[in-house]
């Protein structure tokens, strides 16, 4: 037989051989419907892709948000070098696809009656459902985190939003010689180098605006973890004196009265506090009891569907999933298509392609002129139940301007892939 | 059946094309892929790898655009010569064209797979 049928009955989910049979008769009698929570790189991609790939799969894509704001190049804001209309995307073209969009936000799942509840009171059924809810702050775990964001003192700016806009004008407001810190979280975590890009691109507006200002980065890891030679390379080249790194010192309380950070190590007295905490898969995801991993933060899913192992037909997709692919856009969008290509194959009856591939590509700027890559491909192998990290990947030593020009047509690209 | 289930499949994608925009559409596959391939080693029938190929496509789409139709500095794929994009990987896997990131993508790939991808590419208008 032209299948590795061992490999695949191993890798298939709890949902998927019960589904078939079922999901074919559906088809036949009906449209399968599918219900997306999150319009971000994984769910407006998911959603696109679907309808692109099987008219006949009736999709529903449930955010709060009118419009979305893009994570990426949201550092761009931070660091003065764009506007907060640059980073807002439309979810206009997304209906044009067949797309049902509702402006609402999922709070409860009913995985035996398959039926979604929302704040504002809906009850939405589903045949198949795709979470893709980015993550959630456990604020918690550090002291007088809530108390300092209610002020608007301390800010993560971890979801692009109002709070970039906040950040930015704070920054702006802080007088030459001011303290920026920025804490950040050990990985695993959305876009572990992205306060690595904060800080450079926040050094780079102080160089030329007030030089007497300094960033302390107190780093949840053990270095710059990723894509470390590149930013430590333009921190000494471009930012000589601005930026101190020290690793090994996550914040553990902050308050906002004195303005002192407090980490493992030390107390640092700030201006502007910009601390990311340790995150976990979105509330949805605790709801639809899908973030079972050991720790009860991330979802485990089925590699070749992403679906849950344990709730069937609940599939999750982007940051909340429990894996060893980094957190980032790319590899969102890029899950977003093998679930809908699976899916698909599902619906129709037949058996999913047991060997996804993803890749992952992610850029970040060191100045308003450089930028440097790191891409890998990941490779699903059905018998290790994990994606394989095949050989040759990883970051760039230097940003440089070839990779600037890259990174901007990066953004433009996975925009119109995504909501275009 | 296999043949059957390709025309049918080229057939309602024919359809879809005039009421979805920038649809990606299976037809250049279908056309360029009828017969089993091999994925990681293993034989697959000639549907799973018109899907494993369209699915790896759009990967490529992320950087390159929808359907390969870049709007940036990153080159389009699409319409592009479907030996010259093979040549293409392969050089950039062998170190004889510089790359950025491509090298890294040209090591997570089959030679066959940079086959069906040029193929899929070269098909678009």
């Amino acid at each position: 037989m032209s299948f590795n049928r061992r490999s695949f009955l191993k890798f298939s989910g709890a949902g998927l051989a019960a589904a078939v049979a079922p999901q074919l008769a559906f088809a036949k009698a009906g449209k399968p419907h599918v219900v997306v929570v999150g319009a971000g790189y994984g769910g407006a991609t998911c959603a696109k892709y679907l309808r692109m790939w099987d008219p006949n799969i009736q999709v529903t894509l449930i955010e709060p948000n009118a419009q979305f704001y893009s994570c990426p190049m949201s550092n761009w804001v931070i660091g003065g070098m764009r506007s907060m209309d640059d980073i807002i995307k439309s979810y206009a073209n997304l209906p044009g696809y067949g797309i049902k969009m509702v402006q609402d936000t999922a709070v409860g799942v009913d995985a035996n009656k398959r039926v979604v509840t929302t704040g504002k009171g809906k009850k939405i059924s589903y045949d198949r459902l795709v979470l893709s809810p980015g993550v959630e702050f456990m604020t918690d775990q550090i002291e007088g985190f809530d108390e300092g964001e209610a002020a608007g003192k301390v800010l993560h700016a971890w979801k692009a939003g109002p709070q970039t806009l906040s950040l930015r004008k704070q920054l702006e407001a802080m007088p030459d010689g001011g303290v920026f810190v920025i804490g950040s979280p050990p990985p695993p975590g959305r876009c572990v180098s992205g306060p690595y890009e904060r800080a450079s691109l926040v050094a780079q507006y102080f160089k030329r605006n007030k030089p007497k200002s300094k960033i302390i980065m107190l780093d949840g890891h053990f270095d710059v973890v990723s894509k470390g030679p590149m930013f430590k390379a333009a921190w000494k080249k471009f930012y000589p004196g601005i930026i101190e790194h020290r690793p090994y010192n996550l914040v553990t309380k902050v308050d906002h009265n004195s303005m002192i950070v407090t980490s493992e190590f030390e107390d640092v007295k700030a201006d502007v506090i910009n601390i990311v905490p340790k995150q976990r898969a979105g509330a949805i995801c605790a709801a639809a009891g899908v973030r079972t991993d050991s720790a009860g933060v991330w979802c485990p899913v089925n590699g070749v569907t992403y679906e849950s192992p344990t709730v069937p037909f609940v599939h999750i997709l982007g940051d909340s999933v429990a894996s060893n692919m980094p957190k980032s856009a790319h590899v969102s969008n890029n899950q977003a298509k093998i679930c809908a290509a699976a899916l698909v194959e599902m619906f129709n009856g037949r058996e999913p392609n047991p060997y996804p591939v993803i890749g992952s590509t992610s850029y970040s700027a060191t100045s308003d002129e450089t930028s440097g890559p790191i891409a890998v491909v990941m490779r699903y192998d059905p018998d290790k139940e994990a994606y394989i990290r095949q050989p040759g990947g990883g970051a760039a030593d230097v940003s440089d301007e070839l990779n600037f020009a890259y990174n901007l047509s990066w953004f433009e690209n996975i925009w119109a892939d995504t909501f275009g | 059946m296999t043949t059957k289930y390709l025309f049918a499949c080229a057939a309602g994608t024919a359809l879809i094309l005039s009421a979805l925009p920038s649809l990606a559409t299976d037809a250049p596959l279908v056309a360029a892929k009828s017969k089993p391939c091999l994925i990681a080693g293993w034989e697959q029938s000639a549907h799973t790898c018109v899907i494993h190929t369209k699915t790896i496509a759009a990967t490529c789409f992320i950087c390159h655009g929808p359907n390969g139709k870049s709007t940036g500095a990153v080159p389009s794929l699409a319409g592009q010569d479907k030996e010259y994009l093979a040549a293409a990987m392969r050089d950039f896997k062998s170190g004889k064209r510089d790359s950025t990131v491509m090298k890294k993508y040209a090591l997570g790939y089959s030679d066959s797979e940079y086959d069906d991808l040029a193929a899929f590419f070269a098909a678009i208008k």
